[in-house]
């Protein structure tokens, strides 16, 4: 199983692109579990993630989080900007798979 | 000249025999020449320093003491040795830098720099304009005969082709009404200094004018096509424009050399202190008799509220000097004496103050007794050629008034206050625009100017006739009111005061005073004020003595309705504390409020503050605006409802309910004055629209076209068009662009000057000709990619918002955002933002509730400036939307843009 978390600023926009990767996932059938989560409850939800992709808007919280998740081994990006403006569901998972692989 | 130095050997042969001086009559006998030419020219040589006065009646003469003149340097070694910048008062304290400044700009090689001085109205910007020209002479930087040229570019500013005429010249036939060749003052300041004050006041034409001669050494007179002209001139601009606003950053950007004087509240007591001795310090120089002042008073100047600094610090103690000189004259004492009474009004409240400051003020008037003389042999420090307009003439002017109204007989009494009245008009424009100056500023944005003035007026001359002090509420509210009545009398809208036979029969004092001040009104407004409105004025004048409530028709109720916690009860509390009245009632309606509930509370308030004459709900927007209808069917109560409340407007009508206008007079401002201002930000509907980029110059067909052309090129494979303008007038500017914007897209606006718009990027013509300058563009054209890419997927996963251009809608919006909190942030941090605000108005309209933003009320205080302006930028897309975004959201927004900052402007 597959832990994929998408933070944003509160959440807002998120969680329609949550959906959209569900449905790839579920017609692909695949072991993946994602979740949204606000920027501020990011610490609370720490603990069972493989990849880490953060909102456009978050940028700022790349430095941070890539400081204290590479060391457990997970990978944090930024989600492209078109990608996510378009609630593109399959490219973000495809992207949040290769990242996995890469590990 | 001879008969100069004549009056001057005379006085010297004869001054064996009377040590005491002589008489400017026993000059005239001795050398047989007219008494008021001797007078003249003892002045002059009194002036040159070759003559001393003699306190006494008449007034002696004689020459100056050799001995006497070597301890009076000792006296005032300060004068010595330094040049006349060091000489200012807090030179080594808080002028250090700015002088320092200074001098580097004088001697910079080679020919010195450019310098904008800043600083509040007052702060003494001209005379160390003056001061710096005369140190460039000192240190030899500049010769004896350099010129000081001193210009005020708000002196014509209501006529931009002659102030730009004056400075650069003109060629006869340039624009209508120049009939000559003239050279301009640039021309005249050749080799030496211009003074250019209140710069923003120049148009940008005239800017760009004089930043030509700026960066290039020489301009073009107006009008002159064949010859340039080449002058060696150091430019001294000045301005009280805020250093933040965009018009002084073209202007901080192209001079090189901003010295920002302190408003006098920063200086300390210390330096106050040093100013209030050198200022009297000169008029006695200049009475040539020593100046007495009591200690209160100088602890009055040292601690009243001086809004507009230096400059009224100083007229105000001329105003007090003047004043004890017309007692030590009329009364004939031995000495002129200053005591608190002398003082004009709000001076005297500083002594009120004294409790906080104490122990400094202790510290500084070190000493036991309660007069202080300022001895007329101790010069001022700095005289400066900038007084000469408020010299001895003054003074003589009061004793040759005081001598003929002698003559007619008139008691001393009336002399006095006829006097007494004169002298207050000689610096009525300070006194005037200084007690009033706080409130002043926040009404020249909703009160003309010339109304001002005129109220202004009326109200000194009421507190002299009337003799009672009025109130900024006075101020305010008769300001507010004159308005709106020249308005309805120009109009032929019928005035009619109810109380008219009761306030002539009660306020018959008030009610003659209003009469006499109709006539300044009918004159300066050309109008024929009715006896009605005259009724009106004389209800102001009576206003503390007046009892409304006891006598006056019930008053329309009002009631301020509004979303948020505090927002109706504190705008509210404003009015309500400006007008002197608890009239107006607040409602606040907390975002967690269900309206049903708002509205029972709302229906139950009307009824209670109804008095029959009806009750006038104003609100901010949303379900709120449709409660007064409702209200009216379901009472029978009369309801009017005014949507998006101001402060302002509250004001307007608690003032009109106060003084007893019905509910439709009330209303009748109202009618359309609202509604516009927030259309023209939001698009229309409408599918398709045209991305554009506007190109803007003063003709519309020069510069801009040749943009134009050139850009046309970089997008000859993009679909868009271009837009060419003219910038004649730059308020019709912005409402020409929000035609445009309505219609199309506007991606960019590529200008030859600065613009103050600020929802679309703004590039200055001379940065597009750089490959940076392209760069940017390309950037907004990637942006413009992304988001329509985005906003054709978007939009079906928005279900609420109907209108399918809200992509483009709050791109504007986050321009305007970057622009106004002044920082930038990448492009796709903004596409993120962008997303972010789309679903939070979906789930806002489908009426989900926003999330709480932790430690809000911190975060409040700590970026309250930013809060606020961000809840403004979004009014428009709550209005439109009708939603509430609250501040909770307004906080995750402000905070993500913060964050992400990538550069600031």
């Amino acid at each position: 199983m597959l832990n994929i978390m998408l933070v944003c600023s509160a959440g807002m926009s998120t969680s329609l692109l949550v959906n959209k990767m569900n449905k790839v996932v579920k017609e692909k059938e695949l072991d993946v579990n994602i979740v949204a989560v606000a920027e501020a409850d990011v610490k609370s939800n720490m603990d069972k993630v493989d990849v880490m992709l953060l909102g456009p808007q978050v940028r700022y919280l790349l430095p941070n989080m890539k400081g204290l998740m590479e060391p457990k081994g997970v990978p944090v990006e930024v989600v492209d900007t078109v990608d996510y403006g378009t609630m593109n569901g399959e490219k973000v998972l495809e992207y949040a798979l290769s990242l996995a692989k890469e590990l | 000249m001879s008969r100069i130095k004549e009056v001057l050997d005379t006085l010297e042969r004869l001054r064996e025999e009377n040590p005491e001086g002589i008489s400017a009559i026993d000059v005239a006998q001795i050398l047989d020449i007219d008494r008021s030419n001797i007078s003249r020219y003892l002045n002059i040589l009194y002036r040159d320093g070759k003559v001393e006065k003699l306190e006494g009646r008449p007034v002696l003469y004689r020459t100056i003491d050799i001995e006497k003149d070597t301890f009076k340097e000792r006296n005032t070694p300060i004068s010595k040795n330094k040049n006349s910048l060091d000489k200012m008062v807090g030179a080594n304290q808080s002028l250090a830098i700015s002088i320092d400044k200074a001098k580097a700009a004088i001697m910079y090689p080679p020919k010195g720099l450019h310098t904008l001085i800043l600083g509040e109205t007052g702060v003494g910007k001209s005379m160390f304009a003056e001061l710096m020209y005369q140190f460039s002479i000192e240190t030899n930087i500049l010769g004896k005969d350099a010129p000081f040229i001193r210009f005020n570019c708000a002196d014509y500013a209501s006529n931009q082709n002659l102030l730009t005429a004056q400075i650069f010249g003109v060629k006869k036939g340039a624009y209508t009404g120049a009939t000559k060749d003239r050279e301009g003052l640039l021309k005249k300041a050749d080799g030496g200094f211009i003074f250019l004050d209140e710069i923003h006041r120049l148009s940008p034409q005239g800017q760009e004018m004089l930043f030509t001669y700026i960066d290039n050494g020489f301009f073009r007179p107006l009008g002159e096509t064949e010859n340039l002209s080449y002058v060696d001139v150091r430019i001294i601009a000045a301005t009280t424009e805020d250093p933040k606003s965009n018009l002084l950053k073209t202007f901080t950007r192209r001079i090189p050399m901003v010295i920002t004087l302190p408003p006098i509240r920063d200086r300390g007591l210390s330096e106050r202190y040093d100013f209030i001795e050198t200022f009297i310090k000169e008029e006695s120089h200049r009475l040539g008799k020593s100046i007495y002042i009591n200690k209160n008073a100088i602890i009055s100047y040292l601690l009243y509220d001086c809004p507009n600094n230096i400059g009224q610090l100083k007229s105000d103690i001329q105003l007090a000097c003047a004043k004890a000189f017309l007692n030590y004259k009329s009364q004939n004492n031995n000495y002129i004496l200053i005591t608190q009474c002398d003082l004009p009004n709000h001076v005297k409240k500083g002594i009120m103050n004294i409790n906080q400051y104490r122990n400094e003020v202790e510290q500084l008037l070190n000493f036991n007794y309660d007069i202080l003389k300022f001895n007329q042999s101790e010069k001022p420090p700095l005289l400066m050629e900038i007084d000469k307009y408020t010299t001895e003439d003054f003074y003589n002017s009061i004793e040759e008034k005081l001598k003929s109204l002698k003559n007619m007989g008139i008691s001393e009494q009336d002399i006095n206050e006829i006097i007494n009245i004169d002298i207050e008009t000689h610096f009525k424009e300070y006194i005037g625009s200084i007690s009033r100056h706080f409130h002043k500023e926040e009404i020249s944005n909703i009160v003309d100017n010339k109304i001002l003035e005129v109220v202004e007026e009326i109200l000194l001359l009421g507190e002299k006739k009337l003799n009672k002090h009025f109130s900024e509420k006075v101020y305010f509210a008769l300001s507010f009111h004159l308005e709106r009545s020249i308005n309805r009398i120009k109009n032929g809208e019928k005035i009619y005061n109810p109380k008219l036979n009761f306030i002539r029969i009660n306020y018959e004092e008030e009610f003659l005073f209003a009469m006499k001040i109709t006539r300044i009104i009918d004159e300066r407004f050309g109008i024929e004020t009715p006896v009605d409105e005259i009724g009106y004025l004389a209800m102001f004048f009576a206003t503390d003595s007046y009892k409304f409530d006891k006598v006056e028709v019930p008053k329309v109720g009002i009631l301020v309705i509004m979303h948020g916690k505090t927002t109706a009860s504190s705008m509210v509390e404003v009015a309500n504390s400006l007008i002197g009245t608890d009239h107006a009632i607040a409602l606040d309606m907390p975002l967690n409020m269900k309206p049903e509930t708002m509205y029972s509370i709302a229906k139950r308030k009307v009824e209670e503050i109804n008095k029959g004459e009806g009750v006038i709900i104003l609100v901010d927007m949303g379900s709120l605006t449709t409660f007064g209808d409702m209200i009216w069917e379901e009472t029978g109560i009369e309801v009017r409802t005014i949507e998006m409340v101001s402060t302002s407007m509250v004001l307007e009508v608690l003032r009109k309910s106060i003084v007893g206008y019905s509910i439709d007079e009330i209303m009748e401002a109202f009618k359309n004055k609202h509604v516009y201002k927030y259309r023209s930000n939001v698009l229309e509907e409408g599918n398709n629209i045209k991305d554009i980029i506007v190109t803007a110059c003063f003709t519309g067909d020069g510069a801009s076209k040749k943009i134009a052309n050139i850009i046309g090129k970089e997008i000859s494979n993009k679909n868009i068009d271009i837009f060419t303008i003219n910038i004649i007038d730059e308020n019709n500017l912005e409402n020409r662009l929000y035609k445009l914007k309505d219609k199309y897209n506007i991606l960019a606006i590529i200008s030859t000057i600065s613009l103050d718009i600020s929802w679309a990027p703004v590039f200055l013509a001379v940065d597009i000709f750089t490959n940076e300058g392209i760069d940017k563009l390309n950037n907004v054209f990637e942006e413009n990619e992304m988001c329509l890419k985005i906003s054709q997927s978007l939009t079906e996963h928005l279900p609420n918002i109907k209108d399918k251009k809200i992509v483009k809608e709050i791109r504007y919006i986050l321009y305007e955002v970057e622009y106004k909190l002044g920082l930038k942030v990448s492009i796709d941090v903004r596409m993120g933002i962008m997303l972010h605000i789309c679903f939070l108005i979906d789930n806002l309209i489908k009426g989900v509730i926003p999330r709480k933003f932790n430690d809000l009320e911190e975060y409040k205080k700590t970026y309250k400036k930013e809060m606020k302006i961000l809840r403004e930028i979004f009014s428009p897309i709550e209005n439109k939307y009708e939603i509430v975004i609250g501040e909770n959201e307004i906080g995750y927004i402000l905070k993500t843009f913060l964050s992400n900052q990538i550069s600031v402007y």
